[in-house]
């Protein structure tokens, strides 16, 4: 049996936003980069800087009423995905 | 205060010729040094307003335009420029120092000048708010800096914006406006009265000019100004004027894409570009002729009173 990966912040990385109407930029003091991001996938990272979680934590975190739990599932899936391609998340080993 | 006016051409050459020429330039002191009447000449007609340091005054930047030894002097003659004894560029032809003495301040400055966040921007003054015009090369930036200089705004730099890290307000590096190809009669034709340097063909860039900045703006070069607006500008055969907001997040990348020591400061840089972003309104501009460009900046302005 596979248990849901956890998500954490990357470890090491501090890291600083300002966010205006909607739209954020984020800067990562580890890599130098600046990552535009939406405040929705900010406040993802926000909720993992609290604790390393899965995504059924994450989806507890901002239930969304109306949404179904596979609706949610595959909008942090995608999210998740997006922020460990720019290297500020990843998942805890095994 | 003593400038190169004052200190007249034969001892602008001779200083040049000798422990070098201390030009100030804004917050920097540049000391120069070189054997070409030509560069000796075209300091007196550009920067005859400048100050000049004594020899005892310490330069932040310490350059040498050569002619090379040898045969070399004589066949196709060139230019090196050293820098603290390095050869940062490639030679140029000889006809071209000026232009090269031009990009190599540049270059000391955006290389060097890291207490500041320095930006590839044009930035101009009006009653107190500075506009600044980051773009890249080809986006008539410069020509629009000249023609709103030429129509009583104050140049603080065609070329570098210096945002203090501390307090965010600008410091001004007011030099010669760099004009290139069409710009060049552009400008002839909308500021007759500008003092431009001879055109010099077939450089990198293509044929070049520099428009003198003017004495007001020379003599005020250590009075900061305080940023208002951030305009992408645009020029486009026949477009009309318009101004688009962008949206900030997106300006502060945009900021950051043509900043020079953006990264190398790190989160000072960061933190500097988004302070800069909250205190002023960001704007890609399109234009196609200079007089409406003009009038949306003078409104952009009555909007502030």
């Amino acid at each position: 049996m596979t248990s849901s990966p956890i998500w954490r912040l990357a470890p090491g990385q501090r890291l600083q936003h300002r966010c205006w109407e909607g739209e954020c930029v984020l800067y990562n003091d580890l890599s130098g980069d600046t990552h535009l991001l939406d405040e929705f996938a900010l406040a993802v990272l926000q909720q993992l800087a609290g604790a390393p979680q899965p995504v059924a934590a994450l989806a507890a975190a901002f239930e969304s009423e109306g949404a179904t739990p596979e609706d949610d599932a595959a909008l942090f899936d995608t999210i998740l995905a997006d922020l460990a391609a720019l290297h500020l998340i990843d998942t805890l080993p095994c | 205060m003593l400038t190169v006016a004052a200190l007249g051409q034969p001892a602008v050459a001779a200083r040049l010729r000798g422990r070098g020429l201390r030009l100030q330039t804004g917050p920097f002191i540049t000391c120069i040094r070189s054997a070409s009447p030509a560069l000796a000449a075209a300091l007196g007609r550009m920067y005859a307003d400048y100050p000049v340091m004594g020899e005892d005054i310490s330069a932040d930047f310490d350059v040498l335009l050569r002619r090379p030894r040898g045969l070399r002097r004589l066949v196709k003659p060139q230019v090196y420029f050293h820098y603290d004894g390095m050869e940062p560029f490639q030679p140029l032809p000889l006809a071209q120092i000026y232009p090269m003495f031009e990009w190599a301040m540049n270059w000391c400055v955006s290389s060097h000048a890291h207490s500041w966040l320095v930006i590839h921007a044009a930035v101009v003054e009006k009653e107190g708010a500075a506009v600044i015009l980051p773009a890249p090369p080809g986006s008539g930036k410069s020509t629009l800096c000249a023609a709103l200089v030429a129509r009583g705004w104050r140049l603080l730099s065609d070329e570098l914006t210096l945002v203090r890290l501390d307090d965010g307000r600008i410091d001004p590096v007011p030099r010669p406006v760099s004009l290139k190809n069409g710009s060049i009669d552009v400008i002839r034709a909308w500021a007759p009265h500008a003092h431009l340097s001879p055109p010099v063909t077939d450089t990198l860039k293509g044929t070049v000019a520099h428009m003198r900045a003017p004495a007001d703006s020379v003599a005020r070069a250590r009075e900061p100004a305080t940023p208002a607006w951030i305009v992408f500008p645009q020029w486009r055969a026949g477009a009309p004027a318009e101004m688009v907001p962008v949206p900030q997040a997106r300006a502060h990348l945009r900021l950051a894409e043509n900043a020079f020591n953006y990264s190398l400061l790190g989160a000072a840089g960061f933190a500097s570009a988004a302070r800069l972003i909250e205190q002023t309104r960001t704007f890609d501009f399109s234009y196609g002729a200079l007089d409406d460009a003009m009038a949306v900046f003078e409104a952009l302005l009555a909007q502030r009173r």
